[in-house]
């Protein structure tokens, strides 16, 4: 999952094997249903979804911020290691699909492309786990250009007004509290003198 | 009996020589600190050594070239967070507009350890040109950039994003511009690597015009972790 982050072209390359597993996956789960109701009685869904190390509730989404028309690929640990996940990015008009188990990592995998007409906004993609039920949501941001074609900034930015400048009025105050003590040591010292010369 | 008293009045009387010292090292103090905190307390400029060089550093900057120590780019992601560690920055980022004319918006002057990012650009890790911008000081004092302009080429910047990854940032050139004369291009342009402006304010002060320029570090995308 890291590994799909940090490449960008790593849905690319992951799309042979990906859309395999997610074949797979499907006719499995078409073919053996009474297995993962089997399955789903039991609380392996959350525990793998634990043992991952991530949070169970999370939807990863590749890239969380897009333009209209962009693909984006969801990734999620919550479900089962063989559990086929339901997707939903109706939300962005995307409609339904369906994330699999990679074929060598406990997340399941799905991708599906924001409509060219995708107003910008942020939107809610939900995935919900064929056999354990669990429902995680991952928030998407569809931006209205994309970076190439982004507004600048124009000129200056105003992020000072001079108050470090000034006096520094703690220093100020030390220093007029260290010239009291000094002005009454003094005159102590005056007065003593004085009342000595005169005796 | 004159003689007697001062006589011990001189040498007997430890009292009166130590409330002299004291008073006398008050008296100094007190003057050092008063012309000391009265003084200004600009803050420190970047010198010329520290401007673009005409290395392949700077044309890399437009994707002319694959120089060394260039990092990947990473997926957008939106930053929490900036840390750098030479002038003692740590500071959360919150997400910065445009104004009314089109300048870079500015965080809330009252946070002093807050900075900012332009939302609507490039997240700090991602190709192109990521923007930070933070306050050098407030109506208080000192604030989060103060010192940005003392920060100098080599030196590293860490942008903690959302997705866990943190990218870490290399400064190729810490320049000082004129408001009236601000490159808007070389600074908020676009640009074929992922690459990092901070910005504040900075250049020559006056009492009605504030600050009159800004200092801009430019630094680079060297790795992730």
């Amino acid at each position: 999952m890291r590994d799909t982050a940090r490449r960008p072209s790593g849905p690319a390359r992951l799309t042979g094997p990906a859309l395999a597993a997610a074949a797979a996956g499907l006719l499995v789960a078409a073919a053996a249903p009474a297995v993962y109701a089997e399955e789903s009685a039991a609380p392996a869904g959350p525990l793998h979804g634990a043992t991952a190390g991530k949070p169970a509730g999370s939807l990863e989404l590749h890239p969380d911020m897009v333009v209209a028309g962009a693909q984006v690929t969801v990734n999620t640990a919550a479900c089962g290691d063989d559990d086929t996940v339901a997707g939903d990015a109706t939300a962005v008009g995307a409609g339904r699909f369906t994330l699999a188990p990679g074929s060598d990592e406990p997340d399941s995998t799905g991708r599906f492309r924001v409509p060219p007409g995708a107003q910008p906004g942020t939107y809610e993609i939900v995935a919900t786990c064929d056999a354990g039920g669990q429902r995680v949501t991952g928030d998407l941001v569809v931006r209205l250009t994309p970076a190439a074609q982004q507004m600048y900034p124009r000129g200056s930015v105003k992020t000072g007004v001079g108050g470090a400048l000034g006096p520094d009025p703690v220093q100020t105050a030390a220093g007029v509290t260290a010239l009291a003590v000094a002005a009454a040591g003094g005159t102590w010292l005056l007065h003593r003198r004085a009342r000595g010369d005169g005796i | 009996m004159r003689r007697t008293r001062r006589g011990s009045g001189r040498a007997g009387s430890p009292g009166d020589t130590v409330i002299g010292s004291v008073s006398v090292c008050a008296l100094c103090c007190g003057l050092w600190l008063l012309v000391g905190g009265a003084a200004t307390h600009a803050p420190p400029q970047p010198s010329a050594a520290q401007a673009h060089s005409a290395s392949a550093e700077d044309g890399a900057g437009r994707g002319s070239g694959r120089p060394p120590g260039r990092a990947f780019a990473l997926p957008p992601s939106p930053p929490d967070r900036i840390r750098i560690p030479a002038i003692g920055v740590d500071a959360p980022l919150t997400g910065l507009g445009l104004t009314g004319t089109g300048s870079l918006d500015v965080p809330p002057p009252g946070r002093a350890n807050l900075a900012g990012w332009y939302e609507a650009g490039t997240t700090p890790g991602e190709t192109g040109t990521a923007i930070v911008a933070g306050h050098v000081d407030n109506a208080e004092g000192p604030a989060v950039f103060y010192s940005l302009g003392a920060l100098r080429k080599g030196g590293t910047v860490e942008v903690d994003r959302r997705d866990g990854t943190v990218a870490v940032f290399t400064v190729h050139a810490v320049e000082v511009y004129d408001a009236r004369d601000f490159p808007d291009g070389k600074v908020y342009g676009a640009a074929g690597r992922p690459e990092l402006r901070i910005i504040t304010c900075g250049g020559d002060y006056s009492r009605t015009t504030g600050y009159r320029g800004n200092v801009v570090v430019y630094a680079h995308l060297t790795g992730s972790r």
